[in-house]
């Protein structure tokens, strides 16, 4: 019975009983078993791998935004020692699929090397293969393209303009997609309100910019048909769709998960580059190692995140309730659109915030430009909804002299209204949102925040204190895909575990994805000494490669805690169940009248009659005359879990369950600014962050200071900027301004818990914890300091010193104004 | 991201590297610590064939004083500088601008020298160099040269140093009396190239008037800039508010900032004002703690 898949009909999601505070091992201090190996030097990356023989690749690239390749001159390149071929996208497309579209925009061809035309500065448009990447970038330089240049777009603004250049002349318009929705008594809610209040914001193109660049290794064995790949990614299906793209079975493509990748938060997809070193691999019967340099990363790897013009407005009544909201958003995708769009859906599932508003309009854009593409990033278009909803939130309280902390307390879903529908049909599982704001509130001290505030303002500085209430979305599946696109008509994104008890009793789990950095292994240990009463420490994890694992979509949104932490119950469930069918035979009861307790099974008449683990392990392992007829050997059990909540489409009006478990963040910062030169220094942060169960208080800790610096670095720094000519600003680490230790204040962080009725011990997601709220919290600190002195507030991200500056200044135009 | 194929050469003494360059000249380049160069030999934007290594010169790396002259080798790090009572004693608007120099692990290579020869207007030490007065040392293989700071720094990256030549030492004449410095900068993070930089050096005679004020600029221009009307407004006089508005106006007016993804020109000229009145007045403040003895 146990290594058959197991039928999802054996969990129900209210079978789950809540276990606050009856933890053995989770939620409790214990050792993050990754770190050792990473503070040590010693993780093992795409770059640490390198079979003998191997080759390297170097991009030559587009300097235009926009071009017709006329001719490659390949000759002289050829004739330099050391280098083996040079690979033109012409040649590239005839013996492969072009990458995968999310959305149904056939004319749309996105391939990894541009084919008769480049679509932004930094495409791809030829590989060099030679002896070392250093020979490959000497010959790169003397490949010889002849470009024709076409004009180009960069603001997308301006590509939804029948007069602006159209980035794919084939599909006739710049936009990809474009898709309104109204739910709930949307015009009664206007009626009912007294005012409304509308801001406009801008949240640049920024990403999470990996250590770690992307990196991949194919080798092609001819004898074996097989194409081994290891690879930085984080990524759903990249087998299958390189598979796909190179026209071979995909069980022919072997991705080995037990790579440390350096960092994604959603960038890691790599599938342009997959596909490319892969076909290299087959067609040379060489290995092949691409690792993109920071250059060809930043303006070529497609890697960018959200892009996003918004306009929101809030309907509010006299006293501040708020009835309706409405949002409006056009993304900027870059040239090719890939999964990126999928991100303008996500936020319908949390389109009203933490707030109880019973009517939303919700009207998304998705339009191409001359820029590199964008991919999903962490929250997959959540974080920048959140700042745009709370930008608006903080204008209604300017407009009723409101406190901002008391307006959002007003208009919270209050506990006992959960689970909580909101009008885009997604229920939200559990919040305490109120008291989350309470602990904020003492965690930052707020009385002694607004003194500080009052003392640097009496003393000619500028002050401010911002506030965010934010959710984080977590577990889903991608019925963002079907929302976006009805063709695509999945509704589950399973997730799986192996346990494996063997002969001698020692616990072995085994994953079937690559991490980066999200301690995995710590979380699969604790949830499997949880369930089977073992010490986490003693359980091995590993990661099985694509073809020896089993269904797994790759951690996106909080989905290990969620929907592994499933999978993990379930198999745990099932060795129990062997457990005691083993153990009730030698007891001589019914299965029934036993009970698992902390590795033993016992007869619950008689408690001082049991078997303890080593003889059930012995029993199952190497004692057929011991087991009760018919049973199959061993303790072995895969489970593959649903997602919470899933299995349904999208209704025709857009109504649906996205994602089941909702996290939710309260953030208060108090930011000090020097007027003479518009500097940012944030003094003092505090967050109260609720994810329902804790599973390690470290590795949530973590998550929460590192998404909360990414926040930061939104909101004050990182910006993938062009210039009119289509050309990137960004490059290097010169420009792209990543906070460091300096920048990143002492951040107080306190835990409430309000556990999810749909996971296995009331976890909720964490991923993309703390990035939900900085960026509008750090906005709104800055904003409350500039309205407080007579100036104008700034809705565009990045805020630099010379936009605080200006916003001082009544000459100076707005960037509010111009967006 | 890998340089261009070059040979690397690390001789012991100076007159090995100025044969090396005599002979290279038009095809080396000098590496002096590296945290420029470096990476522009990986983006391909700089290409020689030969590389020339100074690091190994011992007596590269020495700062002397004696009555008459500070001398900075050029091959003394940022760190060592920044630690040197000598620097802090004759010119301490040196010691105040090191800190500001990117981080700490390139102020450990990086050196005075380097960044001089490098002439970034962006860079800090350029622009305290020519506001100091500096006389910088070039030698070849057929002598010396000695070059008023002035004269040295023609624009972006661009000096009056020859192929052939290499800047061996940097010479300031020591400042006296009560002398107090300041360096400020705004950066849109710490260690990055400031968006404006301002430093300002003067001694406050007897009387409390102001002497020998020197005032530079960082990120203003397509040079190292010196704002010589700023200076000659506050010369012999004592530091009033008005005074310094009247500086920082002067400074306003004579600079030529240009806007880039970071900021715009407008605040760049605005804030370089604004932070040239700062300085002098911490620099004020510092040659009256000089006075009272208190330590810096």
């Amino acid at each position: 019975m146990t290594t058959d898949l197991v039928d999802e009909s054996s969990v129900v999601e209210e079978k789950y009983p809540a276990t606050v505070g009856s933890h053995v091992y989770l939620s409790k201090h214990a050792s993050v078993r990754e770190d050792r190996r990473f503070v040590a030097g010693e993780g093992r990356y795409v770059g640490d791998i390198e079979p003998p023989g191997t080759v390297h690749v170097a991009i030559v690239t587009s300097p235009h935004p926009h071009a017709v390749i006329r001719s490659i001159e390949l000759d002289e390149a050829l004739d330099l020692p050391g280098v083996i071929t040079v690979l033109t996208g012409d040649e590239l497309a005839a013996d492969t699929e072009p990458l995968r579209q999310y959305l149904d925009v056939p004319e749309v061809q996105w391939r990894p090397l541009a084919v008769g035309a480049t679509r932004y500065a930094g495409e791809w448009v030829a590989a060099v293969v030679a002896e070392s990447r250093a020979l490959a970038e000497d010959g790169a330089e003397l490949v010889m393209v002849d470009y024709e240049p076409l004009p180009h777009v960069i603001d997308p603004e301006w590509a939804v303009d029948p007069e602006a250049p159209l980035v794919h002349p084939a599909h006739g318009s710049n936009i990809m997609t474009e898709r309104s929705f109204a739910w709930g008594d949307v015009e009664g809610n206007r009626k009912r309100a007294t005012a409304s209040a509308t801001v406009r914001s801008r949240w640049n193109r920024n990403s999470t910019v990996p250590l770690e660049t992307f990196g991949v290794i194919a080798e092609w064995d001819q004898h074996r048909d097989l194409l081994d790949v290891w690879a930085s990614i984080q990524m759903p299906q990249f087998p299958e769709q390189v598979a796909a793209s190179l026209r071979i079975p995909s069980n022919q493509v072997r991705v080995h998960f037990d790579v440390d990748v350096g960092g994604s938060y959603g960038v890691k997809r790599g599938i342009k580059h997959g596909v490319l070193v892969g076909y290299l691999a087959r067609r040379l019967r060489v290995p092949v190692k691409f690792i993109e340099d920071r250059t060809e990363n930043m303006n070529g790897g497609d890697f960018h995140g959200p892009d996003r013009v918004f306009e929101v407005e809030i309907a509010y009544t006299e006293t501040g309730e708020f009835t309706h909201i409405r949002i409006d958003v056009l993304d900027d995708e870059g040239a090719y659109p890939g999964r990126s769009p999928l991100q303008l859906a996500k936020p319908i599932g949390a389109i009203v915030g933490p707030y109880r508003i019973s009517s939303a309009e919700y009207n998304a854009r998705a339009v191409t430009t001359n820029k590199t593409g964008q991919v999903a990033v962490r929250g997959f278009g959540q974080a920048p909804t959140n700042y745009a909803i709370e930008a608006a939130v903080d204008a209604v309280a300017r407009d009723l002299d409101m406190d901002r902390l008391e307006l959002r307390r007003k208009n919270f879903i209050p506990p006992e209204e959960f689970p909580y529908r909101i009008p885009s049909g997604t229920e939200y599982d559990s919040g305490e949102y109120a008291a989350v704001l309470d602990n904020a509130i003492e965690t930052a001290d707020l009385e002694a925040l607004l003194r500080e505030r009052d003392s640097i303002r009496a003393s000619g500085k500028l002050a401010g204190i911002g506030v965010a209430s934010c959710l984080e979305p977590g577990g889903g599946n991608a019925i963002f895909e079907n929302l976006m696109n009805p063709r695509n008509d999945k509704t589950t994104f399973p997730e799986a575990c192996r346990i494996r008890v063997d002969g001698t009793g020692a616990v072995t789990a085994i994953i079937s994805i690559s991490s980066a950095g999200q301690s995995h292994e710590t979380m699969v240990a604790t949830l499997v000494g949880e369930e089977l009463g073992v010490d986490p420490d003693t359980v091995a994890v590993v990661r099985a490669d694509s073809l020896s694992g089993f269904p797994s979509q790759s951690p996106v949104g909080s989905r290990m805690a969620i929907v592994l932490g499933r999978a993990i119950h379930a198999a745990a469930d099932l060795i129990k169940t062997k457990l005691r069918t083993i153990g009730a035979h030698q007891l001589g009861c019914s299965f029934e009248q036993t009970e698992y307790c902390r590795t033993s099974v016992v007869d619950s008449n008689d408690p001082d009659r049991r078997i303890a683990w080593d003889e059930l392990v012995a029993i199952a392992h190497r004692k057929q005359h011991k087991m009760p007829p018919g049973m199959e050997p061993g303790l072995e059990v895969v489970h593959v879990a649903h997602t919470p909540r899933s299995g349904t489409l999208a209704a025709p009006d857009g109504t649906v369950q996205l994602y089941p478990c909702y996290s939710f963040e309260v953030h208060l910062v108090l930011a000090e600014i020097d007027p003479g030169t518009g500097k940012v220094d944030l003094t003092k942060y505090a967050i109260s962050h609720d994810c329902g169960t804790v599973i390690n208080p470290d590795v949530v800790r973590g998550m929460v200071y590192g998404g909360t610096a990414h926040g930061i670095g939104v909101a004050l720094y990182e910006q993938f900027a062009f210039n009119r000519d289509g050309q990137p600003l960004s490059g290097s680490f010169m420009d792209y301004l990543l906070p460091t230790a300096h920048e990143v204040p002492d951040i107080v962080e306190s835990e409430h818990c309000t556990p999810s009725p749909l996971t296995s011990h009331g976890q909720k997601g964490v991923g993309e914890a703390g990035y939900m709220g900085a960026a509008a919290a750090v906005a709104g600190a800055i904003n409350d300091a500039l309205v407080a002195a007579g100036g104008r507030p700034v809705q565009s991200l990045p805020i630099k010193p010379s936009d605080i500056w200006s916003a001082l200044r009544p000459t100076s135009s707005s960037r509010e104004d111009r967006s | 991201m890998k340089p261009v194929d070059f040979t690397l050469h690390q001789p012991t003494s100076l007159e090995e590297a100025l044969a090396l360059l005599a002979d290279h000249a038009d095809t080396a380049k000098v590496l002096a610590g590296g945290q420029s160069l470096v990476p522009l030999l990986n983006f391909r934007l700089a290409r020689p064939e030969h590389l020339i290594d100074l690091g190994r010169i011992r007596a590269l790396k020495a700062i002397r004083r004696d009555e008459h002259r500070l001398s900075i080798g050029a091959m003394a790090t940022h760190t060592s500088a920044g630690r040197s009572n000598a620097v802090l004693g004759s010119a301490p608007l040196i010691h105040r601008a090191v800190p500001h120099i990117a981080h700490q692990a390139i102020r450990t290579r990086g050196t005075i020298g380097g960044s001089v020869a490098h002439a970034d207007p962006a860079a800090e030490l350029p622009a305290v160099m020519l506001a100091l007065d500096a006389t910088i040392v070039a030698v070849s293989h057929s002598g010396t040269r000695e070059i008023a700071a002035k004269d040295f720094f023609v624009g972006n990256l661009i000096t009056t140093l020859q192929e052939d030549e290499l800047l061996s030492e940097i010479r300031i004449v020591p400042s006296t009396g009560r002398t107090g410095a300041a360096f400020l900068e705004v950066g849109r993070r710490r260690g990055d190239f400031a968006l404006v930089g301002a430093g300002t050096q003067l001694r406050l005679a007897d009387d409390g008037v102001v002497k020998d004020i020197k005032i530079c600029l960082t990120g203003v221009s397509g040079r190292p800039h010196r704002a010589e009307e700023a200076e000659a407004a506050l010369q012999g006089k004592p530091v009033t508010q008005e005074l310094l508005d009247t500086a920082a106006e002067s400074v306003r007016d004579s600079v030529d900032p240009s806007d880039d993804l970071h900021a715009t020109a407008d605040y760049r000229r605005d804030v370089a004002g604004t932070l040239v009145a700062r300085a002098i007045r911490a620099a004020s403040d510092d040659a009256h703690r000089v006075t009272k003895g208190e330590c810096t």
